[in-house]
């Protein structure tokens, strides 16, 4: 997903993005029942679309569409106290309560999560924890922590080719495609490993292993906007938390 | 001036059966390049682990003997903060040695000045040099991950050229280039040379390094065998008992059954079969 | 009998969504033939042989290879007609040995086990490796393990060969080696399509040179009348001294030159 480059998910200080995504998936687990569950994922959805990431709501639905068809299967058709008819079908009232709930947490977090992913930018996240003078070491975990996935996406498809091009074959029945993730699985996890292993080893390399203050190559702007953000989000996420535990 | 000395220096990897060092002895002077060969195996990639302190640092093993690099010892738990910046370590795999957090190619080749504390000014310039040095300029705003083999190998030594290090050690540093990209290098290693730092070069290139090298240091086994001028080294016969050939006109009159001294160039070659 | 032609290109046009990164490309290479494809860095090279392998599809015109066409096919319908070496092979190795690294491919073919067996033999023997088949390929060096990828693109006897820096990383030995399987598999008929800035090892193995730059074809000519004689490919060492002694009908190769020079340092000057 590129985003535009005036969007406001690419602007924002980076800090401002994983802060709200954490305030929204906080919140999420803390808010109790249907109602408030769907507003906050409403909210989710009009944040996404106002950043400019709003493609993130779109590509959120391929993980959560079977999710949600088996929480309303699982909550409506098998769960307890009254009952409701729908097109010939016996649901429980509570069940889809219940089931409405967890979807709409689940979509707001995974909403939040990709277009947090989209705009997340490693550079412009270590000039800012390096601008705050914080130790570059948290800033590079946080940083290949959120770049693992997509790596491994690479280095997979990278992998995938090479099988390919000698004739493994991914279509074809149940038992043809077990057999084809050993090609796969393997040298990506070995690969991985690897990884790891030779990461501390390049970063020594590229003194990046001393105890010297980072500088901000291009230390991005933290305005008040930003700021104001981060704490209405975590005042709200604690909020709910409140709200949960009070109510 | 020493600027990396190996003393009876010898080295073995975790749960390896036999030392990748024994008794190794050599130093590579300031404003001197230094070529290591040997053999596959020989210990010349291990050599320069050593030198850089990553071996037994990040590798486990264990080391005896004695190594000062820059006149500190390299296995000090000290020594990263000495020696930061001042030793440049070229790996013989470029995307290994990638930060894998810039997004472009000028942010990778200012990761360590930037690590280093370098005020922006002075990184912003030297980056630029850097670049316009190994001829990548017009990839300053690539993605690195995106880049072939040959223009990996060049960030990295435009990552490495920016810290203006006085001592390099490097491993293979041409394997993914072409010949432009060799001669540039070689230039560059001169004139770093000139300058007055110390280049260790640990390669199997001799039709590259023969003209540039000053001291050829060939190890086998794991120890130094043989020590000297490099042309004079090749156009004999200790370097095929040492394992190691000449370059490819020296090998080809070595294979023709011509003796010692044999030529090393394509002039000298013409030079001796058209008589 | 029709002999099918293991690669052809009619007005390729590809590119990333961007720039043009090959456009109005026309090749065709039959068997036998040994094709070094050389050019600048982003000149397209990989590209083309990532096309040739079905692993993206020309934005317009054909890539025919082996015989099929490769719009709407891909890689794993390939791999019975071309092998494909990558540039960074160490990422595919999985299997807990070499032979039967080797042996994945024409296993997923669906050859015979005595089929795959011989073949697995015939490359490992080819390629030196016999005393290594029972190693785990990670345990070998990075030059070893660049051998035993090519050997899982030779086993199956492929109509066509990409290789994508054959002799990048590799030592002395091992790039002659490659150039000596390379030319043996010529001499049986595979075609070669190889990405190298290895003018050596080209003269030494290869035959013809197709040069792009910025996406086109600048040249498309044997190659020793491009390596030498365009500045932007000097004559590797043997092709200089070769030519400059008058031998330049000779192969550029230690093995063919020694015992010509052997000769002329016993007899004095020789008619070329």
């Amino acid at each position: 997903m590129t985003l535009a480059p005036g969007a406001l998910a690419a602007r924002a200080h980076p800090f401002t993005p994983l802060v709200v995504t954490a305030a929204i998936a906080v919140a999420a687990l803390a808010v109790p029942g249907p109602g408030p569950a769907l507003a906050l994922y409403a909210l989710t959805l009009v944040l996404v679309v106002t950043t400019g990431t709003g493609q993130a709501a779109l590509r959120a639905l391929v993980p959560l569409a079977p999710l949600w068809f088996f929480l309303f299967l699982l909550h409506g058709v098998l769960g307890e106290g009254g009952r409701v008819t729908v097109e010939g079908i016996s649901l429980s009232r509570d069940g889809l309560a219940l089931a409405t709930t967890q979807a709409a947490r689940l979509g707001a977090i995974a909403t939040a999560s990709l277009a947090m992913y989209a705009g997340f930018s490693p550079s412009r996240f270590v000039d800012a924890v390096a601008e705050r003078e914080w130790s570059f070491s948290v800033a590079y975990l946080v940083v290949a922590t959120l770049l693992a996935l997509p790596r491994f996406r690479a280095r997979a498809a990278v992998i995938l080719e090479a099988q390919r091009s000698r004739g493994l074959r991914l279509r074809g029945s149940p038992l043809s495609r077990i057999r084809a993730l050993g090609p796969i699985t393997f040298p990506l996890l070995l690969g991985a490993l690897a990884e790891v292993d030779e990461r501390g080893f390049a970063l020594e390399t590229r003194c990046a292993a001393g105890s010297a203050r980072r500088t901000a190559l291009a230390p991005p702007l933290d305005t008040t906007a930003d700021r104001l953000v981060r704490w209405l989000a975590a005042g709200a996420g604690m909020a709910a938390v409140a709200w949960r535990v009070v109510g | 001036m020493t600027a990396l000395a190996f003393d009876e220096a010898g080295f073995t990897y975790p749960g390896a059966a036999a030392p990748a060092l024994a008794q190794c002895t050599f130093a590579a002077e300031a404003g001197a390049i230094t070529w290591l060969t040997g053999p596959l195996g020989a210990g010349t990639s291990t050599a320069l682990l050593l030198a850089a302190g990553l071996a037994p640092r990040h590798t486990g093993g264990h080391r005896s003997g004695a190594v000062r690099t820059l006149g500190v010892d390299p296995a000090e738990p000290g020594a990263p903060a000495i020696l930061g910046g001042r030793v440049a370590l070229v790996l013989s795999s470029p995307a290994a040695q990638l930060s894998g957090i810039a997004e472009t190619v000028a942010q990778e080749v200012a990761f360590a000045p930037a690590n280093l504390g370098w005020p922006r000014e002075r990184i912003h310039s030297a980056v630029d040099r850097a670049m316009e040095a190994l001829g990548i300029a017009h990839l300053a705003a690539r993605d690195p991950s995106t880049l072939s083999g040959g223009e990996m190998q060049r960030v990295v030594l435009a990552a490495m050229l920016v810290l203006r290090p006085a001592l390099w050690l490097l491993d293979e540093p041409t394997s993914a280039l072409d010949s432009a990209g060799r001669a540039l290098l070689h230039d560059i290693l001169r004139s770093e040379a000139a300058r007055g730092a110390a280049v260790v070069v640990a390669s199997e290139d001799a039709d590259g390094l023969y003209a540039v090298a000053d001291r050829l240091v060939v190890l086998s086994g794991g120890c130094a065998v043989l020590d000297g001028a490099p042309q004079d080294l090749l156009r004999g016969d200790a370097v095929w008992d040492a394992g190691v050939g000449s370059t490819t006109i020296g090998t080809l009159a070595r294979v023709a059954g011509v003796d010692a001294p044999r030529p090393l160039t394509v002039d000298e070659g013409v030079a001796r079969w058209t008589r | 009998m029709d002999t099918v032609t293991p690669l052809v290109l009619e007005s390729v046009h590809f590119d990333y969504g961007g720039d043009a990164v090959l456009s109005e490309v026309s090749l065709r290479v039959e068997p036998g033939e040994g094709v070094a494809l050389l050019g600048p860095n982003g000149a397209g090279k990989t590209t083309l042989t990532r096309l040739a392998m079905a692993l993206r599809h020309p934005r317009s015109g054909r890539v025919v290879t082996g015989g099929r066409d490769t719009g709407g096919r891909r890689p794993e319908d390939l791999a019975d007609v071309a092998g494909y070496l990558f540039q960074h092979p160490s990422a595919q190795l999985f299997e807990r040995t070499v032979r039967a690294e080797i042996a994945f491919g024409p296993g997923r073919l669906g050859w015979t086990s005595g089929e795959v067996e011989r073949a697995v033999a015939t490359v490992l023997l080819e390629l030196g490796l016999e005393s290594l088949a029972a190693h785990h390929p990670y345990d070998l060096p990075e030059p070893t393990r660049r051998l035993v990828a090519l050997g899982a693109a030779l086993v199956s006897s492929p109509l066509l060969l990409l290789l994508d820096e054959p002799t990048a990383g590799l030592d002395r030995a091992a790039r002659a080696r490659v150039a000596q399987v390379v030319r043996a598999r010529r001499a049986a008929g595979t075609a070669v399509l190889a990405v190298t800035h290895d003018l050596g090892f080209a003269v030494e193995a290869l035959d013809r040179a197709v040069v792009l730059e910025r996406g086109r074809v600048r040249l498309d000519a044997p190659l020793l009348d491009v390596v030498g004689r365009d500045p932007a490919f000097p004559a590797p060492p043997l092709l200089e001294l070769s030519r400059r002694l008058g031998f330049a009908a000779v192969r550029p190769a230690i093995e063919s030159l020694a015992p010509l020079l052997t000769s002329r340092a016993k007899f004095g000057t020789l008619e070329a």
